[in-house]
């Protein structure tokens, strides 16, 4: 085995959430009839938890125009569109010296971020909460869809 | 967290496979050797991403299965340092935080990396495990396993494979992350929300 390329490019959560649902992760309920292991599966509930599950191509190419002005490192676009930060406190640990660099202008940054890209699904507090929440995203989806 | 990565290999596909069309007797034989494992300095195997080009067929003396040089790409799990990552508290003990992703389990927090000053103390439900308090301003903050923690990646390491190991110590993790809480917004979501 030789290793061509190390790296060939780096991925968001939401392309390999992408990719893993092209393969039939998220229509198959009984998880033996998809072409996928069980591992994947594994990569696929984390994903789906994260932020990445509500994220569309368009509002992530839109967020990549908008923080050109801000002018960030390739490591903390990435960090932002995965963990999808609401509020400075969180920005603060992931820009590296943010109060120097970008003083005032968090806030506005922050701003952006909450309107571009869109909230990550809702946390489970109560157990029945979480079912609810559960039921609603996929049909959503599939009402978007059709 | 992730990232691809472009590999050659020379793979032999058994007879038994010379039904199926070519492409997804490769990929399955693909499947079976790398995925879910770990490559030294590149990370855990998520998936196949696809198949770049496939070579040969040659069938070498003497053997039943023709062999292909296949170059295909990797959906590779390798956190970069400075990463931030949420993760769920899977154990805590004396040393530290175990986290876990569901599909990575490797993740420590070491005892020194925690919140700045935080103390652990006895845990009143499970003999065992310790529960991590975080001391703020004159308030108690605990790290319990209600919900999930959010931590930075510090390093990642590749450890050897050792040639014994004393029975009673974890099984070998060939990839293990530290993580550190030491910082604003890192530590369980629900502190900052």
């Amino acid at each position: 085995m030789k290793i061509r390329k190390a790296n060939a490019g780096t991925l968001t959560n939401f392309e390999v959430l992408d990719f893993l649902r092209s393969r039939g992760a998220a229509t198959d309920p009984t998880r033996v009839i998809a072409p996928m292991a069980q591992s994947e599966f594994k990569v696929y509930d984390y994903l789906v938890q994260t932020a990445a599950c509500n994220q569309t191509k368009e509002s992530i190419d839109e967020f990549l125009k908008k923080c050109k002005q801000y002018d960030l490192a390739k490591a903390e676009i990435l960090n932002i569109i995965n963990i999808r930060p609401a509020s400075a406190v969180e920005i603060d640990s992931i820009i590296e010296e943010c109060e120097k660099r970008m003083g005032e202008r968090v806030e506005e940054l922050v701003e952006m971020v909450v309107q571009v890209l869109p909230p990550p699904p809702n946390e489970p507090k109560p157990e029945e909460g979480m079912d609810e929440d559960k039921e609603e995203n996929p049909i959503a989806e599939q009402m978007e869809a059709s | 967290m992730f990232f691809l990565s472009l590999i050659e290999h020379t793979l032999r596909v058994p007879p038994h496979l010379l039904s199926l069309p070519l492409n997804k007797a490769i990929m399955g034989e693909l499947e079976k050797l790398f995925l879910d494992k770990v490559i030294a300095n590149l990370g855990l195997c998520i998936s196949v991403y696809d198949i770049r080009s496939i070579d040969g067929g040659f069938i070498f003396p003497g053997d039943g299965a023709s062999t292909y040089t296949v170059k295909f790409r990797l959906i590779m799990f390798r956190p970069f340092v400075g990463e931030i990552i949420t993760a769920k508290l899977k154990e805590s003990d004396t040393n530290g935080l175990r986290l876990t992703l569901g599909f990575f389990d490797d993740i420590y927090v070491p005892a020194h990396l925690m919140p700045n000053p935080s103390q652990s103390e006895p845990d009143p439900e499970n003999k065992n495990q310790v529960r991590w308090m975080w001391e703020f301003q004159g308030e108690k903050y605990p790290i319990d396993g209600i919900d999930e923690i959010r931590f930075r990646v510090h390093n990642v390491n590749y450890p050897s494979i050792p040639i014994e190991q004393p029975k009673e110590s974890r099984p070998f993790a060939p990839m293990v992350v530290t993580g550190s809480l030491d910082y604003d917004g890192l530590g369980p979501i629900s502190w900052w929300v």
